[in-house]
């Protein structure tokens, strides 16, 4: 009996010595990507700044559930995703879930799939592209498209690591990231024309 | 992360045989174009990416564009660092 409550324990003894060595060692460095990912999903420099905070603050209370030698940084990133979805969500000025669901729909549709041939851009004219624009592409797509994005692309983190962020199956990670990139190159093709770099 | 080895290049073994113009599985093949560039490709779909990357122009247009997003994603766009402010008020408030 006493193993099997041990083996299904997941939280850890931590001495407050060891709260603060492992919230400094293992936390802190991330801060910046922390502070980045808090902007690109709030789009707000005052609401970043509460959620890296509001975050911090929980990952230190509920440090003892944090393995150590596990992946911290995906840890804490999971905590921010959904402080931003039951904080800040609420109140900002994103697109609500009726039009995220929308856009899924009509990209899981077989017709949707075919329309992705039609997205007629050329790298060449990606590559003129300046930071700001690529990133004004980005912030223009749905917060849950514009997520997986970050994480992969920006990030770096892979589909096991992202399906725990965002506590979806890694197929639904897959699939999402497709339809994201569609839609970013949709955004893209806007503003190469608009700046007449694909002619 | 897929450096430029595996950048499509257009090898003379590829350039004697007519390249396609249009790919008829392509959907199947953005899903393989995406997993390689994601670093997330089985063996498999590496070796079926690397014996037919040169043969297909959709494909090697399509693999070009996207690894030019995703470093332009990566590169581009500016990372700020994180306010002093909010690093001193983490610290003050865990220490209280």
């Amino acid at each position: 009996m006493l193993v099997a409550m041990s083996e299904t324990l997941t939280t850890n003894e931590y001495t407050d010595d060891l709260r603060y060595e492992v919230f400094n060692r293992e936390f802190m460095p991330h801060i910046d990507s922390m502070y980045n990912f808090a902007f690109r999903l709030t789009m707000d420099e005052d609401d970043a700044n509460d959620l890296v905070q509001d975050t911090y603050l929980k990952a230190f209370r509920f440090i003892s559930s944090f393995e150590q030698g596990t992946n911290a940084k995906a840890w804490l990133f999971r905590i921010l995703k959904n402080s931003f979805i039951n904080d800040y969500r609420k109140k900002s000025k994103e697109p609500s879930k009726v039009d995220y669901q929308e856009v899924e729909t009509t990209y899981n549709s077989e017709e949707a799939s075919d329309t992705t041939y039609t997205v007629d851009l050329r790298a060449d004219a990606v590559q003129e592209l300046i930071g700001d624009e690529v990133a004004n592409a980005l912030n223009a797509l749905p917060v849950d498209f514009r997520t997986v994005i970050i994480l992969c692309d920006i990030e770096g983190f892979t589909y096991e690591e992202m399906a725990k962020i965002l506590d979806i199956p890694i197929g639904t990670v897959r699939s999402r990231l497709h339809r994201a990139r569609n839609l970013l190159k949709e955004k893209l093709k806007s503003y190469a024309s608009s700046m007449g770099y694909d002619s | 992360m897929n450096a430029s080895p595996t950048t499509p290049s257009v090898t003379e073994e590829a350039q004697k045989q007519p390249m396609k113009q249009k790919c008829e599985h392509h959907a199947e093949c953005m899903k393989v174009i995406q997993a390689i560039l994601d670093d997330e490709a089985t063996d498999a779909e590496k070796d079926h990416f690397r014996e037919n990357m040169d043969k297909c122009l959709p494909c090697i247009e399509s693999y070009r564009l996207e690894k030019c997003i995703k470093d332009s994603l990566n590169f581009k766009i500016e990372k700020k660092p994180c306010p002093e402010s909010i690093l001193k008020t983490i610290i003050s408030k865990i220490n209280s």
